[in-house]
């Protein structure tokens, strides 16, 4: 055996793995320009330039959401040179001492990240690198210190922008932007920490549609860190764009009077253009200026204040409150009736109120009349026709057959599940089916006598106003409905696909036109419950409602779509602790109906009446 | 007996220069990645490059005392000399963990690696062990100790848990290739129990281990090339190869290359039979290639993770593909001509971008700063070095000598390879230093006196009468 011949292998060997290293080693070093970028990122050498966020038009072109420049005050603790801390704690109007712990707080905070492997926060301050020192400085506060700002080294200003909001109105349906989260940076490398990602509202539903596309500089620095020269000519830098402007289908106008319409009540608003399912309006009251939530300092000293308030200004009462839907069931009630053959438009009911509690009114002789006296033992008599079908020979099992029919009528109105809209933190209202009642009762062991409250509209049937303002825009289009939204186009695009799909109800058309005649008869006919929401030239069609509140005082309800012919805006409004219907929710909803229709509001006694009102309001200092 | 000589006579030049330089450049290195602006002199030993240069004139100093003793004693003591390692292997275990190993010995910034120094006892008793075979006492018996003699210090290791070091032994088995103790007697055992078949030898079972050891290269790069995409440019038309069809590309290449170099230089007898050799080789690499690829997608999910946390393809508990991404990154910026002297941005210990800049990942800031062409120097010069041994094994006299320089000639070899192929994605981050460059007592001492003791018995090569 020749050994020395695998001196060889072994010469070959190690001649090979050089060889492979030093061709890997060209490629990385000479020919491939990824590591090389890569390095420009791990030095900072690679400057992030991020477009302000894309403006907010309101439906007649109104700018509502605007930016402002705001500056933050930079520091380099590499640059800094013999800091006189005195003369710049007296600059910045603080004291040495905060100067002092400022320092302290970036080193521990700003200067540290969050490793994931171990749990903990991680030193990495660097003296090189810049941190602010000040944040969100307004102008004004800036140019008092900027021009001083040549003789503290090591200290420059810095230019961002932050959100405006001119008209100060629709805060629960725009949100606000706050900073990024560790975990949302992890998912979602467009942000770096202390950017703002939209929080809430349209901000957050339409973040990446509003956050633009960043641009990206690579730059040249000297060992002092300071920029000299792009790299590479610019070959690798891109252009940030800022996105394209939202319109969107929110009347600016009708919205800051139905806020001021709302104010020191509790309760909310929503109106909705039906041919389109446009949101015109959507107010939760109480409200608050969004310029409050803007930037961290704004954040920081009001978003306490704002969740302590007992009044709840940051609940989001049209999407989640779930009232019991009351009067406007009798509404549906009807509809599910007469397509189901089992009533007509004429049949008539006599007001037993042995069956259930009723006011005084002579018995309705057809279903305009039901709906105009708003007679609960007539819904009674009309929706057990509709539950106990006399299908099935069993009683409970026919019981179980016409929940489980009603229950598909009731899910093609958009009820009982959150509506597809574009807005997150809707809750979905409950509307119960034989397995809710099987779950509840037992199987088999529960029948329309057992369940017979769901006929008002009352006992476990839950939905949200804004499913109830939908369920208006619905008869007002005699069937149908868009997905309630309210960006109506993003850029010149125009909505997201799935508002532009027309959904149908299991409702012929021609069985709305005695419903809507008995909301006419309700607003314009002596004796019907909403005549606070007639007008003049206009037909107003409506419907009253009292939510029953086991906590204290009724909700005060009222719903109507105008004008009657070619509606042109659909209504839901609640006004908590209020009372009877007629009494503060329908007139509000008729001076919402007005301005919208007519820009202008005649009664102006009525007006202040509403305006003034205090209803279940608790003042704050 | 011998003649009193002076103790730089017959000392092999070449090498101690090379030695020299590395420990400059080393040095340099160091001094420029930990500069300190505070404390500037290299004489400063608060600093980490004040600390080097104290490692590097002791280490010279321990040479030094090398020159003075008659080599003769390593022969004559292995077994002591070895058995003292183990002691220390076992004691070390039962020190307080640094940084989750048990490898330190002494206090502080001062304590040594007992596992650095077993690489040189356990050469010494290899290179007395199988010195003192013959050809014909190759068997199942005599492969076993030989195995042994490196396995019960791989497993002490193993305790610490130092999985580099541990890696790093596994050299040892291609210098008993090269003494012909391979593992063919064992596999000869099994071939043989089939009846009728009689081999005195196999092919494979003689060249198991450069064998082995192609394939497992090959395999790691070709997982670790994985997820790589590569744009190829031919002649304007844009070619994406994935990693592992790259490799494949790379062996076409290789053999087209091996080709043209036989047409040149080898007879047309040995022509047929090295293109058979040649050609199974390339079936059978990019078969086993094609198989790592398209097994590694077919394992199951928890297999995967434990495969590629190994080879750090992903962000594990040590974050070692992140350290290896910055490392590389580093490497990669150095561009051509490199940054300059002292101008590593993103591998200097200040910027604190590359963790263990000034040990493991040394390699990063000499490249960045010094880009290809000091690539190609540093290179150039580990590969003189390596060369450099082997001629120096060849012409001993004494089997010891020449199995001893193999050794050193081995060890000296991965780590250069496992250690620059942590920097550019060709192998698993397992900390292990870098030669004569990296920041570290134990490791500077460890090769240095690895180093003399190899130059000195070299120097008295002539002494030797068998």
């Amino acid at each position: 055996m020749n050994l020395d011949a695998r001196r060889n292998v072994i010469l070959s060997f190690i001649f090979l793995v050089v060889g492979i290293y030093l061709v890997r080693l060209f490629y990385m070093q000479v020919i491939d320009d990824t590591w090389t970028l890569r390095a420009n990122e791990i030095a900072e050498k690679r400057k992030e330039i991020f477009p302000p966020r894309g403006v907010i038009f309101d439906r007649g072109g109104k700018k509502i959401v605007t930016n402002q420049t705001y500056y933050n005050l930079m520091m380099v603790e590499d640059s800094i040179v013999d800091l006189d801390t005195a003369a710049f704690a007296k600059l910045i109007g603080w004291t040495r001492q905060e100067v002092r712990n400022r320092f302290k707080e970036i080193v521990d905070g700003e200067g540290s990240y969050y490793n994931k492997i171990t749990g903990k926060r991680t030193p990495n301050y660097q003296t090189i690198r810049a941190y602010p020192f000040l944040k969100e400085l307004t102008l004004e506060e800036m140019s008092k210190i900027a021009p001083h700002l040549a003789n503290f080294k090591g200290f420059y200003e810095e230019a961002t922008s932050a959100r405006n909001y001119p008209y100060k109105s629709a805060a629960n349906i725009l949100g606000y932007l706050s900073e990024v989260y560790r975990e949302e940076i992890e998912i979602d490398h467009f942000y770096k920490p202390g950017n703002n990602i939209g929080r809430a509202g349209i901000e957050r539903f339409y973040e990446k549609e509003l956050r633009g596309i960043k641009g990206i500089k690579y730059i040249v620095t000297s060992a002092l860190n300071n920029a000299i020269e792009s790299y590479a000519d610019g070959k690798y830098d891109t252009t940030a764009r800022q996105a394209d402007p939202l319109k969107m289908g929110m009347d600016v106008v009708l919205q800051t009077y139905g806020e001021r319409l709302m104010s020191k009540k509790k309760g909310c608003i929503v109106a909705i253009e039906p041919s389109s399912g446009e949101i015109l309006s959507m107010v939760s009251a109480p409200s608050y200026d969004p310029n409050l939530l803007v930037g961290k300092r704004n954040i920081s000293a009001n978003y306490p204040k704002l969740a302590r308030d007992p009044n709840l200004p940051l609940f989001p009462r049209p999407l989640q409150a779930e009232y019991p839907p009351g009067s406007i069931f009798k509404l549906v009630q009807s509809l599910i009736g007469l397509q189901e053959g089992v009533i007509t438009a004429n049949s008539g009911f006599p007001c037993d109120k042995s069956m259930v509690g009723c006011h005084n009114h002579p018995s309705a002789r057809n279903i305009a009349e039901a709906i105009k006296f708003s007679c609960n033992p007539y819904y009674y008599q009309a929706v057990r026709r509709i539950i106990q079908q006399g299908v099935k020979r069993n009683n409970f099992a026919d019981a179980e057959y016409g929940l489980n029919k009603w229950y598909k009528y009731i899910r093609s109105f958009g009820l009982g599940k959150e509506l597809d809209a574009d807005v997150s933190g809707q809750r979905p209202g409950l509307i119960p089916n034989s397995d809710f009642y099987d779950k509840w009762y037992g199987h088999h062991t529960w029948a329309f006598s057992t369940i017979r409250s769901i006929s008002i509209g009352q006992g476990e049937v839950k939905l949200t106003p804004l499913q109830m303002a939908n369920i208006v825009a619905i008869i007002a289009n005699k069937g149908w409905y868009y997905t309630p939204h309210f960006v109506k186009s993003i850029g010149y695009r125009g909505p997201l696909p799935q508002f532009r799909k027309k959904h149908w109800t299991m409702i012929d058309r021609r069985h709305f036109d005695p419903v809507i005649e008995g909301m006419r008869l309700v607003v314009n006919e002596d004796g019907g419950t909403g005549k606070q929401a007639r007008m003049d030239n206009i037909i107003v069609c409506g419907k009253t409602g009292t939510v029953q509140n086991p906590h204290g005082e009724d909700h005060s309800v009222f719903f109507a779509f105008a004008p009657m012919k070619n509606p042109k805006i659909a209504i839901a409004v609640f006004v908590e602790n209020a009372g009877w219907g007629g009494s503060w929710a329908a007139p509000i909803a008729q001076l919402m109906i007005e301005k919208y229709l007519k820009r202008k509001v005649t009664d102006k006694d009525k007006e202040k009446r509403m305006i003034e009102a205090q209803i279940a309001f608790k003042n704050v200092d | 007996m011998r003649k009193e000589e002076s103790l730089t006579e017959h000392l092999d030049w070449p090498l101690f220069g090379a030695l020299i330089t590395m420990l400059i450049l080393g040095l340099a290195t160091v001094y420029s990645v930990a500069y300190n602006e505070e404390a500037p002199s290299l004489f400063n030993f608060s600093e980490k490059y004040g600390r080097q240069l104290f490692w590097i004139l002791f280490s010279l100093f321990l040479g030094l005392l090398v020159f003075l003793i008659d080599s003769d004693i390593y022969r004559k003591f292995a077994i002591p000399i070895y058995l003292s390692t183990l002691v220390l292997l076992v004691v070390v275990l039962f020190m307080p963990a640094v940084h989750g190993a048990h490898a330190w010995l002494g206090v502080g910034s001062f304590g040594v690696q007992p596992a650095e120094f077993a690489k040189i006892s356990t050469s010494l008793l290899l290179a007395k062990y199988i010195s003192g075979l013959t050809v014909k006492q190759q068997t199942t018996g005599t492969v076993l100790t030989a195995s042994s003699i490196l396995l019960i210090p791989m497993v002490l290791i193993l305790l610490q848990p130092d999985a580099g070091t541990f890696v790093v032994f596994t050299s040892f088995l291609f210098v008993m290739y090269r003494e012909g103790l391979t593992f063919d007697p064992i596999l000869l055992n099994f071939v043989n129990a089939i009846p009728g078949v009689r081999y005195k030898e196999t092919w494979v079972g003689s060249h198991f281990i450069p064998i082995l050891f192609a394939l497992v290269f090959l395999s790691i790069i070709t997982l670790l090339l994985d997820s790589v995409i590569f744009h190829v440019n031919l002649f304007g038309w844009d070619l994406e190869l994935s990693g592992s069809s790259g490799v494949i590309f790379g062996l076409v290449l290789i053999y087209t290359l091996s080709w043209l170099l036989m047409q040149r230089f080898s007879t047309r007898r040995e022509r047929s039979r090295m293109m058979i050799v040649l050609t199974l080789g390339l079936l059978i690499a990019s078969t086993l290639s094609f198989i790592v690829d398209k097994g590694f997608d077919m394992l199951k999910t928890h297999q995967k993770d434990r495969i590629e946390l190994f080879l750090g393809l992903r962000e594990d508990p040590n974050g070692d593909d992140y350290n290896r991404n910055r490392a590389m990154a580093a490497v990669g910026s150095g561009g051509f001509l490199g940054k300059g002297y002292r101008e590593a941005s993103v591998s200097s210990v200040r910027s604190n971008h590359v963790p263990e800049s000034e040990t493991d990942f040394i390699f990063c800031p000499f490249a960045e700063e010094w880009g290809f062409v000091g690539v190609v120097v540093l290179f150039g010069l580990y590969f003189f070095v390596l060369f450099r041994i082997i001629i120096i094994a060849e012409r001993q006299r004494a089997a010891f000598n020449r199995i001893y320089a193999y050794c050193v000639a081995m060890i000296l070899f991965y780590h250069f390879a496992i250690n620059i192929g942590m920097n550019i994605g060709f192998a698993p981050v397992i900390g292990i230093p870098l030669p004569f460059f990296s920041y570290g007592g134990s490791s500077m001492m460890s090769f240095s006196v690895m180093l003399f003791i190899l130059l000195k018995l070299d120097a008295q090569r002539k002494d030797v009468l068998r």
